[in-house]
């Protein structure tokens, strides 16, 4: 098995990056660039960029920042947020981004995903799913940044997604989101039996024996994280960091 | 190009030398600069008994004012030497201090790791005040644009202006500064005017800024006097009540604090270290080291020699230049031909641009002597 | 001048921006006046092999890049598609590779529980060197890199093997052939790692 995967995600608002809790409160973070250039030369395995107002304010990914901050890396940078057509995707890989992360649209049109995977290659197209429980506890996907509860079980929609040859899934629990309590270890469980595709943990990492525990226990392929990695102490302060090369080998191995 | 007419002279007993348009020398060919600082060192570096009499006082001054609140004072970090070892000596002194650090969005990786191991290693807990980042560097270019010297004045000015906020907000009353007398004495006027006029900062965002103010913190006059003199917040430099060898603190916090060293002083910022080792000697003709490794020949920590033998050395790794200056042009939304320009436009002074400079100075003055300085 | 061959497939820009941060100023160009110009060569690749050879073919670079590397003998980098483009063949196509190594190019067999060892092989992966070379000189301690691949090179010459990696079994991730080198996983994604292959390639051949 390949080396199992710490990835920073990092959330980009306009043109700050921000920290929600909950899918909520946006909290200012700082500069993306500066951001990306300390994960970079931290040598983290992976980043991942998420745009989370370009889908529900209609706007187009923003290709002269992901640019900038493609420039940046020396790691796979992933993409995610306002993407609507497979053509805006060759031009997102033009920059220097290696994988798209698609969410509210992969929900709307299976076809698009389909279309994607067989132009670009299924190892460059991934799909997040943004995940909530109701009242009864039942997880339902969300799209739209948390807003359009569409009802549909994870599940399900995860095993279509596999179908399609995606070549990973992103599963984000907004319950746990900026918690810092831990991942949704059940849900995980319940996907990566399922699927065949590796599947990355997302929402609610706190500590790294956290992550070991979705890696043992929930069968995840790569674990994500962002308030873990870009906040420190009760003040809920910003402070990137990232877990030493042997931090990480000490747990994992 | 600020040179004057003169014909070049350093000094012989430092190294400042006639980079600094206003130096004057003795009939020994020593400058006012390191007159000037054995003349004050007695009043602002340590001085054995006396010094540890006077921490002590000012340590029981803070724990009696922490009594109402959650912490006795505040340490700014940055990851740099003097502001660890100040985190150092504040968690040896006892002092429950709230530790924080001003992002103005050019941390180094190292800088944040230093801070991190410090705010680990101590226990203290931690604030941020990161700076809008588009109104920040927005200003940055400004004051870039109006080719005055001192480019650092958008962090400086914002910095106080967030620490002083910040004190408020948690009742604490005394700041831990990590400005010490021993290292820093020496600072010529004529290379960079002060940060604290508004009245500048906001001429010059006029006259070049497209971004308007909205979370920019500026402090003012009036609002410093309302917390320094209704509020009662002290801002106090502690490094000038403890013996201060940079190499000595160096060391220690290399193996207290797990502390990493990044070449230079204040290199932990991108900007700063480019500007100190880049800008300024290329557009301004200043070269910062001078000062500093004046100051620490005055405090004995070096000999002439070293320090001219230190001048010798590039202040920049040639490839670590390269990177930097690309990077920053990219952050700064420049091209590099628009960089290209500014460099080599002429030269302007503060006084070029509407400044408080006549007030600020009368202000300061009686506002010193009201407090006994 | 070292030439990144633009055919219009691979990480053209990422291997620029690490070259550029080790100091080596590349040119990127898919024109063969240009390529036959080259005192190094680096072929890139992501995705399906028959789009890359067919690609090569369109944009006519085939004799200029035979030349190049088996008459002139200039050292060339293969990466990812490219490492396997200098293969016979491949599983995944019908055309013909360069030939340049005598290997093959195969599909991961997933026949054990899959869920160990996903197709494609994604991820970053340590990597053990196989013979003494070059391009490994100095290497930092414990190499790791980037890997995103679904077929991987058989090398039917073991002495052309450079480097293996082990998943779901050993396989070929780099070969050294005189001035012919390939690697399966990317450099240019590959911190310090792929830094120091980079420097070690263009300083070392």
């Amino acid at each position: 098995m390949a080396i199992t995967r710490v990835i920073p995600v990092l959330l980009l608002k306009n043109s700050g990056l921000v920290k929600t809790l909950k899918f909520k409160d946006p909290k200012y973070v700082g500069d993306p660039l500066n951001a990306v250039k300390i994960f970079n030369e931290k040598e983290v395995d992976e980043l991942i960029l998420l745009d989370i107002t370009a889908t529900t304010e209609n706007k187009k990914p923003q290709l002269e920042l992901l640019k900038e901050i493609a420039g940046e890396c020396f790691m796979p940078l992933t993409y995610g947020g306002g993407i609507k057509s497979s053509d805006e995707i060759k031009d997102i890989l033009k920059v220097g981004v290696e994988k798209i992360c698609l969410n509210s649209v992969a929900v709307e049109n299976a076809d698009m995903v389909k279309q994607s995977v067989r132009r670009y290659g299924s190892s460059t197209i991934c799909v997040s799913i943004d995940v909530k429980k109701n009242f009864f506890g039942k997880q339902e996907i969300h799209t739209h940044s948390g807003k359009t509860n569409t009802k549909i079980d994870p599940l399900t929609f995860a095993l279509q997604m596999d179908k399609l040859g995606v070549g990973e899934l992103i599963i984000n629990s907004i319950d746990r989101d900026g918690m810092m309590q831990g991942y949704d270890v059940e849900l995980m469980k319940k996907i990566t039996n399922a699927v065949n595709m590796p599947v990355i943990a997302c929402g609610g990492a706190g500590t790294v024996a956290q992550m070991k525990e979705v890696i043992q226990q929930g069968g995840a392929s790569a674990v994500a994280a962002g308030s873990m990695f870009v906040f420190h102490g009760k003040h809920r302060a910003v402070l990137i960091s990232y877990p030493s090369q042997e931090e990480m080998e000490s747990i994992f191995e | 190009m600020m040179t004057d007419l003169r014909p070049y002279q350093i000094c012989t007993r430092c190294i400042m030398d006639t980079t600094d348009t206003e130096i004057s020398f003795d009939e020994n060919g020593q400058c006012n600069h390191c007159a000037s600082y054995f003349k004050l060192a007695p009043l602002y570096v340590y001085q054995g008994e006396s010094s540890d009499k006077a921490l002590q006082e000012l340590v029981a001054k803070m724990k009696e004012a922490g009594k109402n609140s959650e912490y006795d004072c505040m340490v700014g970090v940055s990851g740099g030497v003097d502001s660890s070892y100040v985190a150092y000596i504040t968690k040896k002194l006892g002092l429950r201090a709230l530790t924080l650090h001003f992002d103005n969005g050019w941390n180094s990786q190292l800088a944040v790791k230093n801070i991190e191991n410090i705010v680990k290693k101590s226990g203290f807990d931690y604030q941020t005040w990161v700076v809008d980042w588009e109104e920040f560097r927005d200003l940055q270019v400004s004051f870039f644009k109006a080719s005055v010297a001192n480019l650092e004045i958008p962090t400086d000015q914002a910095f106080l202006a967030a620490i002083y906020n910040l004190c408020n907000k948690y009742n604490i009353k005394y700041i831990l500064s990590g400005s010490n007398f021993a290292t820093e004495g020496i600072l010529p006027k004529s290379w960079g005017y002060n940060a604290k006029d508004t009245k500048h900062i906001k001429a010059i965002h006029d006259q070049f800024g497209k971004v308007p103010f909205k979370t920019y913190p500026l402090l003012g006059f009036n609002r410093e006097f309302y917390y320094t003199y209704v509020k009662g917040i002290k801002m106090v430099r502690l490094l000038n009540y403890v013996p201060y060898v940079k190499s000595d603190a160096m060391k220690v916090i290399q193996d207290e604090l797990g502390w990493v060293y990044y070449g230079g002083k204040h290199y932990e910022s991108v900007f700063t270290r480019f500007f100190q080792a880049y800008i300024l000697p290329v557009k301004f003709g200043i070269d910062k080291r001078k000062a500093h490794l004046s100051t620490l020949i005055c405090s004995g920590q070096i000999t002439r020699e070293e320090a001219l033998e230190e001048m010798q050395k590039d202040p920049y790794p040639e490839e670590l230049l390269t990177q930097d200056k690309d990077y920053v042009i990219k952050k700064l939304g420049l091209t590099p031909e628009e960089f290209e320009t500014i460099m080599k436009a002429p030269v302007k002074s503060y006084k070029d641009y509407p400044n408080d400079e006549k007030r600020l100075k009368f202000i300061y003055s009686v506002y010193n002597k009201l407090r006994g300085r | 001048m070292v030439i990144i061959i633009d055919y219009g497939l691979g990480n053209l820009g990422s291997i620029k921006n690490m070259l550029n941060k080790i100091g080596v100023n590349a040119e990127i160009s898919g024109d063969p006046v240009v390529i036959s110009s080259a005192t190094k060569l680096i072929l890139p690749g992501v995705g399906a092999f028959d789009n890359g050879m067919q690609n090569l073919t369109d944009l006519k670079l085939i004799e200029v890049l035979n030349k190049k590397v088996l008459e002139d003998k200039v050292p060339v980098l293969g990466i990812c598609l490219g490492m396997q483009l200098m293969t016979r063949g491949s599983e995944e196509g019908n055309l013909l590779g360069l030939g340049w190594v005598d290997a093959v190019t195969i599909k991961f067999n997933s026949t054990d529980s899959e869920r160990k060892f996903p197709i494609p092989h994604m991820g970053w992966e340590y990597v053990k060197a196989e013979k003494e070379s070059l391009l490994l000189k100095e290497m930092y301690d414990k190499p790791r890199f980037y890997f995103v691949h679904s077929y991987y090179v058989k090398a039917l010459r073991g002495d052309d093997v450079l480097i293996s990696t082990d998943y779901n079994g050993e396989f070929v991730s780099g070969f050294e052939k005189n001035n012919i080198l390939g690697v399966q996983f990317h450099p240019e994604k590959s911190h310090k790692f792929g830094m120091k292959l980079f420097k070690n390639f263009i300083e070392n051949y």
